[in-house]
C-alpha cells in the first residue's frame, strides 16, 4: 500500500466517523441544550408571599396590582365571654364593636391609594402603601414595603374639652413592612411602626407610640391559610403600669379563604377596633377575660381600566 | 512535484472534514424566544395568556424535539389572574416549566426548503403530569431557518389541574394552546 493510498483510508475514516459520531454525541445533548438556553430568570420577584393586602388587624407587605380595585368590607363583633359576651349577647354577635368599608387602588403594581371610614369615632382614613423591596429567588431576601395611613376623627366632641383644636382629630401611622416567603407555605412578616397622635387618651401615656408587629401566614390547602399577627404596644414607649386603664396589645388569628378575586377572611382577635390608628392605642380587651371577638373580611377585586389591544384582552361576558 | 499533490490533497481532505462536520452540526436547531399563547373560553369569560420566552431545541438526525416553556412567563392582562394561575393552577414553585419532547415523524426535510405538515409524537409534561400527546404541528424551512406553528388543546383534568366549583363557569375545561418559534441552525463553537 502507497502513502497515498494509506491517506485516503485514514480521511475515508475520518469522514465516516465524523458522520457518525457528532449527531450520536449530539442527539444526547437535546437536553443539555436546551438546559443551556434556560429562559427562566432567577431574579424575577417571589409572588403571592400574602394573599391580601391586610393579615388579621395589620397590614402585609402586599399591595393592589396595578388598576385594581379592592373593596374592603371589615366587622368586629362584641366580646364572646366576660361581663359584655355570654348567651346574653349571643357571644357578642349582638354588638358591632367597629365596621370598616375601604376602597384599595392600584396605581402602579407597587404603589396603593386606599381611602376608607370607621364606625370608631367615625374615622376616615387615607392611606398610601409603596413596596420598596421585592424578594427574589436569588438576591434580594425580603420584601420592603411602607406605609402612611393619616386617621380623621370625624364625629362630634363628646364634651367641650374634646378636639379644642381641629388638629387634634388626626393622628398618623408610619410603618415598615418586612417580609419573606419562606417557603410556598410559609410566610413571615414582621413591622415596626410609629403612631403620632395629637392628644393621649389619659395623663402618663404617650402621644406618640412605638410598635413592633409580627405575623405569619401558613397555608393549609391551595386556597385556604391560616394567618396571625400580633403588635407589641405595652413596654415599649407605653408603660402600662403607669396608666389607669389596662392596655392590651393586640393579637388576632383567623382563617383567610380565597376563591379568584374574592378574600374572605373569619377572624379572632381582642382588639375591638380595626384601624391601625384607633387598635394600637385603644386595645382595652384581653384574649385571656373574655375580651375575645368574632370578625370577618369580604374582599372583592375589581380590574379597571381593561386593555385596549383585543389580543391581550380578558373578558367577562 | 509531490509537495504540491500532497498539499492540495491535505487541503482537501481537510475542506471535506470541516464540510462534513459543519453539515451535522448544522443540524441541530434552536430557538430561545418561543411564543406561546393561551386561551380559555368559556360563555361566562375569555381568558388569554402570552409568553414569548419558550425554549426549545430540534436535533435533525434524531429528529428529536423538546420545548420548554417557563410557566411564570405566561403574562395576563390581568396581574392578581397571573398570581392565581400560578399559585392555584399551575403550582409555578413547584412545576416551574411545561414541557414537551418527542420525535418528528419522518417525511419532514429540514435541510431542504419547503412547507411540511407533520405530527410529533411524545410527551407533554404540564404541572408534573406527564401526557402521550401526538401534536401536528406545521414546519416552514427556508434558508436554514425553521419556521415552527403547532396548535392543540390541553385538558387541565388530564394533567391534575383542578378547578373549584365556584369558578368552574369562568375557566375552560380545556385551554387553548398556540406555540410558534423560529429555529435557527446552531453555530458550532
Amino acid at each position: 500500500m502507497n502513502k497515498s493510498g494509506l491517506f485516503f483510508n485514514v480521511l475515508g475514516s475520518l469522514i465516516a466517523l465524523s458522520w457518525l459520531a457528532v449527531p450520536a454525541v449530539k442527539a444526547q445533548d437535546a437536553d443539555s441544550l436546551l438546559r443551556s438556553m434556560d429562559t427562566l430568570s432567577k431574579s424575577e420577584p417571589v409572588q403571592a408571599v400574602f394573599k391580601a393586602t391586610r393579615i388579621v388587624l395589620s397590614h402585609s407587605t402586599e399591595t393592589q396590582k396595578k388598576h385594581d380595585l379592592d373593596l374592603r368590607i371589615r366587622h368586629h363583633f362584641g366580646d364572646i365571654g366576660g361581663r359584655f359576651g355570654s348567651a346574653h349577647t349571643l357571644y357578642g354577635l349582638d354588638v358591632a364593636s367597629d365596621l370598616f368599608i375601604g376602597l384599595d387602588y392600584g396605581v402602579t403594581d407597587d404603589f396603593t391609594v386606599a381611602v376608607g371610614r370607621s364606625k370608631q369615632d367615625e374615622t376616615f382614613n387615607f392611606s398610601g402603601k409603596y413596596k420598596l423591596l421585592k424578594q427574589q429567588d436569588t438576591g434580594m431576601p425580603v420584601n420592603l414595603t411602607l406605609l402612611a395611613q393619616m386617621g380623621w376623627v370625624a364625629r362630634e366632641p363628646f364634651n367641650e374639652n374634646e378636639f379644642t383644636s381641629y388638629a387634634d382629630r388626626f393622628s398618623w401611622f408610619f410603618q415598615g413592612l418586612i417580609s419573606r416567603k419562606l417557603t410556598s407555605r410559609l410566610s413571615l412578616q414582621v413591622m415596626p411602626g410609629y403612631l403620632i397622635r395629637q392628644v393621649s387618651m389619659e395623663p402618663g401615656d404617650p402621644r406618640n407610640l412605638f410598635v413592633l408587629g409580627f405575623a405569619g401566614r401558613m397555608k393549609l390547602t391551595k386556597r385556604l391559610s391560616f394567618v396571625a399577627d400580633y403588635t407589641l404596644v405595652n413596654g415599649l414607649s407605653r408603660q402600662p403600669d403607669n396608666l389607669a386603664n389596662a392596655y392590651y396589645d393586640p393579637l388576632g388569628v383567623g382563617l383567610e379563604i380565597e376563591t379568584g378575586g374574592h378574600i374572605f377572611s373569619l377572624n379572632f382577635m381582642n382588639s375591638e377596633y380595626i384601624l391601625e390608628n384607633n387598635f394600637i392605642p385603644n386595645t382595652k380587651k384581653s384574649w385571656g377575660k373574655g375580651g375575645v371577638r368574632f370578625g370577618f373580611t369580604i374582599s372583592r377585586n375589581f380590574s379597571l381600566f381593561k386593555s385596549k389591544d383585543p389580543g391581550k384582552q380578558s373578558k367577562i361576558y | 512535484m509531490t509537495w504540491v499533490r500532497k498539499t492540495i490533497e491535505w487541503g482537501l481532505a481537510m475542506a471535506l472534514v470541516m464540510a462534513a462536520q459543519s453539515n451535522v452540526r448544522a443540524q441541530n436547531y434552536s430557538c430561545n424566544s418561543i411564543s406561546t399563547w393561551i386561551f380559555s373560553s368559556t360563555p361566562l369569560e375569555d381568558i388569554r395568556a402570552e409568553s414569548a420566552k419558550g425554549s426549545g431545541v430540534i436535533v435533525a438526525a434524531t429528529r428529536a424535539v423538546v420545548v420548554q416553556i417557563p410557566v411564570k412567563t405566561l403574562e395576563f392582562e390581568r396581574k392578581l389572574m397571573q398570581e392565581h394561575f400560578n399559585e392555584n393552577y399551575m403550582e409555578s414553585d413547584r412545576y416551574p416549566y411545561a414541557r414537551f419532547k418527542g420525535t418528528l415523524d419522518p417525511g419532514a426535510d429540514l435541510s431542504k426548503d419547503g412547507t411540511y405538515s407533520v405530527n410529533v409524537g411524545g410527551v407533554l409534561s404540564v404541572h408534573g403530569v406527564d401526557k402521550q400527546r401526538t401534536i401536528p404541528c406545521k414546519l416552514l424551512v427556508k434558508n436554514g431557518v425553521v419556521n415552527v406553528e403547532a396548535q392543540f388543546k390541553v385538558a387541565c383534568a388530564d394533567h391534575n389541574i383542578t378547578i373549584p366549583r365556584l369558578v368552574f363557569a369562568k375557566i375552560a375545561e380545556s385551554i387553548s394552546v398556540r406555540i410558534s418559534g423560529q429555529f435557527h441552525a446552531l453555530k458550532q463553537n
